[in-house]
């Protein structure tokens, strides 16, 4: 088929969905009484919910830290309580590069150039944010093990099977993680080159 | 005729330029609806900005467009995926069964160009000119030529692979 007879064809289709039952007049109807809020701007319950979680644990940690007693199990507690309040403000950052965009005063190209800048940011703060929360996985082993009193030596096991599976299970899924995170950087990356082919 | 009126008007005359672009980037029935709502927010919150100047169309098509953009899920996503979708369906309802297979090739040979090409065919299948192209997407005439050609061409050899 030629692109001139699809180009009839896909202009014959306006008229058709015409007929179309779509949603616009409810909608409309809610812009002009602002009860519809748009979801480009919008953060969600998730990084309310996990700031939350995050504030709440710094805080256990400062109220337990006098439990820790040796100055190793001391410096992961401050490790672990500034990663907890640092990690929510990443996440809100990073949310933050694809919002409070203003979409009708680009062109298109500037919006995907926007967009796909955006992204990489998006995403490059994601994976710092997953790179520190797994470290902080591993920082509060010990502190959480320190604040209840056991002590990690006489746990059976713990050095010669429990300690090295965790490592282990916990590189080869930071190296997954990761991995998923590049291929997608690297789709955006090829996004932006395609722009210039 | 008050803000509201002239915005319901505009809407319900365009509602086929909406509703294409939400099918073009999106690949299930729910992102299309969420698109659809958001390119008609979008297009309400600058509806003040609209300037009676410049063509009515081609700020609804930026607008609609750019807002496609800033909504697509995944970058990856939207690279060489193609969407066989049941809106295609519903576009192509009452028409002959080849109709809907030519609809539905094309439909899905557009969703394997890039970000890029996909507006400005979009754009080219609607009807505008090369100058109104080159306006919406910020590219120069001769380039709108050019990468309509190529666009052809591809759009030609994806076609026949599939036939």
């Amino acid at each position: 088929m030629e692109l001139e007879q699809m180009r009839t064809q896909w202009q014959s289709m306006n008229t058709r969905m015409k007929n179309q039952e779509l949603i616009t007049d409810q909608l409309i109807e809610k812009m002009t009484r602002n009860q519809y809020h748009s979801k480009i701007n919008k953060i969600g319950y998730a990084e309310y919910i996990g700031t939350i979680i995050c504030y709440l644990g710094a805080i256990y940690l400062m109220i337990h830290f006098s439990k820790t007693n040796t100055p190793v199990i001391q410096v992961f507690t401050l490790i672990a309580i500034l990663l907890l309040l640092v990690l929510p403000i990443i996440s809100i950052l990073s949310l933050g590069t694809l919002k409070n965009v203003n979409i009708s005063s680009g062109t298109y190209l500037e919006a995907i150039e926007d967009f796909g800048k955006r992204k990489l940011k998006f995403q490059k703060l994601q994976k710092l944010n997953l790179s520190l929360g797994l470290f902080l996985l591993v920082v509060s082993v010990p502190v959480l093990s320190a604040i209840q009193g056991k002590n990690i030596h006489e746990i059976p096991y713990f050095w010669s099977l429990i300690f090295p599976i965790s490592i282990a299970s916990f590189l080869a899924f930071a190296l997954w993680v990761l991995r998923s995170y590049n291929k997608i950087l690297n789709a955006t990356e090829k996004m932006l080159s395609d722009l210039h082919q | 005729m008050d803000k509201k009126s002239r915005f319901t008007k505009i809407i319900k005359e365009n509602e086929g330029l909406i509703f294409k672009v939400a099918i073009l980037y999106t690949n299930s029935s729910h992102d299309k609806e969420d698109l659809y709502q958001e390119i008609i927010f979008q297009l309400w919150k600058s509806f003040d900005t609209f300037k009676e100047e410049s063509k009515l169309s081609t700020w609804m098509y930026r607008v609609a467009m750019n807002t496609a953009i800033y909504n697509l899920k995944s970058a990856k996503k939207q690279i060489n995926t193609i969407a066989i979708d049941t809106e295609t369906d519903r576009l192509t309802e009452a028409s002959d069964e080849s109709e809907e297979r030519r609809i539905r090739l094309l439909y899905e040979s557009i969703q394997t160009l890039n970000l890029l090409e996909r507006g400005i065919i979009l754009l080219y299948l609607e009807g505008k000119s090369h100058q109104e192209i080159a306006e919406i997407i910020g590219i120069t005439t001769t380039n709108v030529g050019t990468k309509v050609s190529r666009i052809k061409e591809k759009l030609k050899l994806q076609i026949s692979k599939t036939q």
